[in-house]
């Protein structure tokens, strides 16, 4: 800032703006390449040790490769006796950095110190010349480089400078010409000015401002300049007017920010007829002033009276107060100069112009009120309406919801009273239907006792009537089973007597066949008729149990058998009669023989002998005795004995039946006695 | 022999058979006792002829040795068997 203020100072807008601008531009691009570029101009400069270096890297650049080698080999061979004793065990740095001292100033004082020295010029020129090329051209690009090019390096600001005129002149020919031109004027009558008026940093200030906001500072400047063309002679009063007219415009942009979009329609219009305007005013007032101090000699008037301050009746709005400011300020500025004369005229037209847009605001502003308050008006009455109907409809909304409620109400009462009715008469119902149930419980169970007790009575009726008719019957039954017991004891008799002929019948036939048959024959279907007959007559059971059962079963054999068989086992008896009691062959061979030649005897025989025996069986047995037979035959006893054995079982047997006859019969009889 | 004879007559009956009649047993026995002495006799007899043939030259007496054997063997059986017999009537008894 401080820089460019100064600058303006110097040149007075001579400093092309695009230079400027096209500086910034690059600034950013090109600032890293040069920075290293500058560095490295900077340590070239300062060190001349460097000068060693340069001329050993230019000349011998063929060269440079082969030196190493010698150097090597020659200290070695030097240095050895020399420093051997001092300094071994740290050879490597100690033997190396001594080499190139000598070896490189033997080899350019050869060539010539004065061709090194005009060598080393040349390039110091030469790098000097490029150093500052680069200088000036970057110092076009970055800001603070520039700063410090144009500071620090002689004649850097001309070079500088004189580059961005030839620029400038390169863009803009037509204008770059007319500025330089006229700037040599405006500079030199500058310097008289500024101590008068002091409108000259107002200028620098418009000037900073028009930069602000581009396309208005255009404009500014084409204006400025066709001022400066036409009026060159008359400085003074330019500065004001532009001042004026640049105030103007710089506080419009304000207004614009504050005011609303109502305002700022009307206000657009009325900017674009002021700017339009003042240039104009600024031009036809100019001349008039100019005039005035001509014609107006008694115009000494107005600096003893300094232009009255303005005050603007109703400077309630705020840009009516700034303009009324402003104005004040350039009035106060004219009244110190004691140029109140001169430019009073202007002044008052302006004060004029101003009290004008004064009015003009507060006629906008007052209309524009009144369109709001006709509008606030109009929304508060379409508000109050809106509310009406809303507070309305909501009266309206709580009326029918308060009616609907009323009626469910009504109608859900009405509705339990319609439930309550209908469950009281269901228990009204229920009890009845209770009761009556009761009661037909009562009555069924009387007529149940009653039935009951019906039955009991009939039950004794029927019971009495009945036993004294039982009564009879059974005296009657009794009669008859006493007739029938004497039937029975009439048939039992007839039975009994039945039974006894049978019994007699059947032992007799059984009698019959034993002393029928002439052989031995079975008789038991003639036993078991008897023994049916008999029907479980003790007497006659154990009668024919008596009899052995092979009796029976075989038969008996007669008595004609018997005696026969008696014949035989009586010749066997008597063939064994003499054997002694333990006989052996020889006994038995002579009983044998000895019986033969014995004796025999007759009829009843007395003895105990077996011969006598025999004869007294023979004669008992023709006799027909057959117990007696049996009983002299049982007295044998040895092996006379155990011969006549069998035939003794025989008689036995017939013997047994005949007793068992006998008692049968005798039985038949008795039962026979017994049923008489 | 003779007295076998009456015994085969007095069996016209059919149970003789399987039990001898009580007035046969004494010839019975007589009867085992003979036909014992014929069979033993004769084993005698044909052993003492074959001692006679083979160790004695064909001399007579071990026939007569050997028949003398068989009798006496038969004998001794019949007495025994008489005696037994008496002994069981005589339990009986």
């Amino acid at each position: 800032m401080l820089r460019t203020s100064i600058r303006s100072v110097r040149a007075l807008g001579s400093r092309p703006a695009a230079a400027v601008a096209g500086r910034q531009w690059q600034a950013s691009a090109a600032r890293r390449a040069v920075v290293s570029g500058q560095r490295f101009y900077a340590d070239d400069k300062k060190p001349v040790v460097d000068e060693a270096k340069l001329p050993a890297a230019e000349t011998l650049t063929a060269p440079t490769t082969p030196p190493p080698p010698p150097p090597q080999t020659t200290p070695a061979a030097t240095i050895t006796p020399e420093q051997a004793p001092l300094t071994p065990p740290a050879p490597g740095p100690a033997v190396v950095p001594p080499p190139p001292p000598p070896v490189a100033p033997i080899v350019p004082k050869k060539k010539g110190f004065f061709r090194r020295l005009r060598n080393f010029l040349l390039k110091l020129v030469l790098l000097g010349v490029l150093g500052f090329g680069g200088g000036v051209w970057y110092s076009r690009i970055n800001d603070n480089f520039h700063d410090f090019f144009t500071q620090y390096v002689p004649y850097g600001e001309e070079a500088v400078l004189y580059l961005e005129e030839l620029d400038f002149r390169k863009r803009f020919p037509n204008v770059a010409n007319r500025v330089t031109g006229r700037r040599a004027d405006t500079a030199s009558e500058q310097v008289s000015i500024p101590a008068q008026s002091g409108a000259s940093w107002r200028v620098a200030d418009g000037d900073h401002a028009g930069r602000q906001s581009s396309g208005v500072a255009q404009k500014v400047v084409a204006a400025k300049d066709a001022v400066k063309d036409t009026v060159k002679d008359i400085v003074k009063p330019e500065p004001a007017a532009v001042t004026k007219a640049k105030k103007e415009t710089a506080a419009l942009p304000k207004v614009e920010a504050k005011d609303a979009a109502l305002e700022k329609k009307v206000k657009g219009v009325e900017e674009k007829k002021e700017v339009a305007v003042i240039p104009a005013a600024a031009t036809s007032s100019k001349p008039k002033e100019f005039r005035a101090p001509d014609v107006n000699e008694p115009s000494v008037w107005p600096p003893a009276s300094p232009i009255d301050p303005l005050s603007v009746p109703h400077a309630d709005d705020a840009i009516v107060q700034q303009l009324v400011h402003m104005l004040n300020d350039i009035i106060t500025v004219i009244n110190y100069d004691g140029a109140a004369d001169k430019y009073s005229q202007t002044i008052w037209k302006a004060k004029d112009e101003v009290s004008k847009v004064g009015e003009r605001i507060l006629s906008i502003k007052s209309a524009a009120e009144e369109e709001a308050a006709k509008q606030v008006k109009a929304r508060i009455d379409s508000f109050d309406k809106h509310a009406n109907d809303l507070v309305s409809r909501l009266e309206a909304i709580m009326l029918a919801q308060e009616q609907q409620w009323r009626q469910e109400f009504e109608a859900e009462v009405e509705r339990l009273k319609h439930n309550y009715d209908d469950k009281i008469k269901l228990i009204q119902e229920r009890e009845q239907k209770l009761s009556e149930q009761k009661l037909q419980n009562k009555l069924l169970e009387q007529a149940v006792e009653l039935q009951r007790q019906f039955s009991r009575d009939i039950k004794k009726h029927v019971e009495e009537e009945r036993e004294g008719r039982l009564g009879r019957i059974e005296s009657l039954s009794r009669a008859v089973s006493e007739l029938e017991k004497l039937t029975t004891g009439l048939n039992e008799v007839v039975d009994t007597n039945l039974r006894t002929q049978q019994l007699h019948v059947a032992v007799e036939a059984v009698r019959a066949s034993l002393e029928d048959a002439h052989h031995p024959r079975p008789f038991i279907k003639e036993l078991v008729a008897l023994k049916e007959i008999a029907a479980d007559d003790p007497v006659v059971d154990a009668a024919i149990a008596s009899i052995h059962p092979s009796a029976y079963q075989r038969g008996i054999s007669t008595s004609a058998e018997l005696i026969d068989r008696f014949r035989r086992v009586a010749a066997e008896v008597r063939k064994a009669s003499l054997l002694p009691e333990d006989a052996g062959v020889a006994s038995h061979a002579s009983s044998y023989l000895l019986s033969k030649v014995m004796f025999k005897k007759q009829g009843l025989a007395a003895g105990d002998d077996v011969e006598s025996i025999l004869t007294r069986t023979q004669t008992f047995l023709e006799e027909g005795d057959l117990d007696n037979a049996a009983r002299e035959m049982n007295t044998l006893g040895g092996w006379a004995k155990t011969l006549s054995r069998d035939w003794l079982s025989e008689v036995r047997k017939v013997l047994e039946v005949q007793q068992a006859l006998d008692v049968i019969t005798t039985e038949a009889r008795l039962q026979s006695l017994k049923v008489e | 022999m003779a007295d076998t004879a009456p015994a085969t007559t007095t069996s016209p009956t059919s149970r003789a058979v399987s039990r001898p009649v009580s007035e046969a047993l004494l010839n019975e026995k007589w009867d085992r006792c003979f036909s014992n002495l014929i069979i033993k006799s004769s084993l005698g007899l044909g052993f003492g002829v074959v001692f006679s043939v083979l160790l004695f030259k064909r001399r007579a007496w071990p026939a007569f040795v050997g028949v003398g054997f068989g009798a006496g063997r038969a004998y001794e059986e019949c007495n025994s068997s008489l005696k037994q017999a008496a002994k069981e009537i005589r339990k009986q008894a």
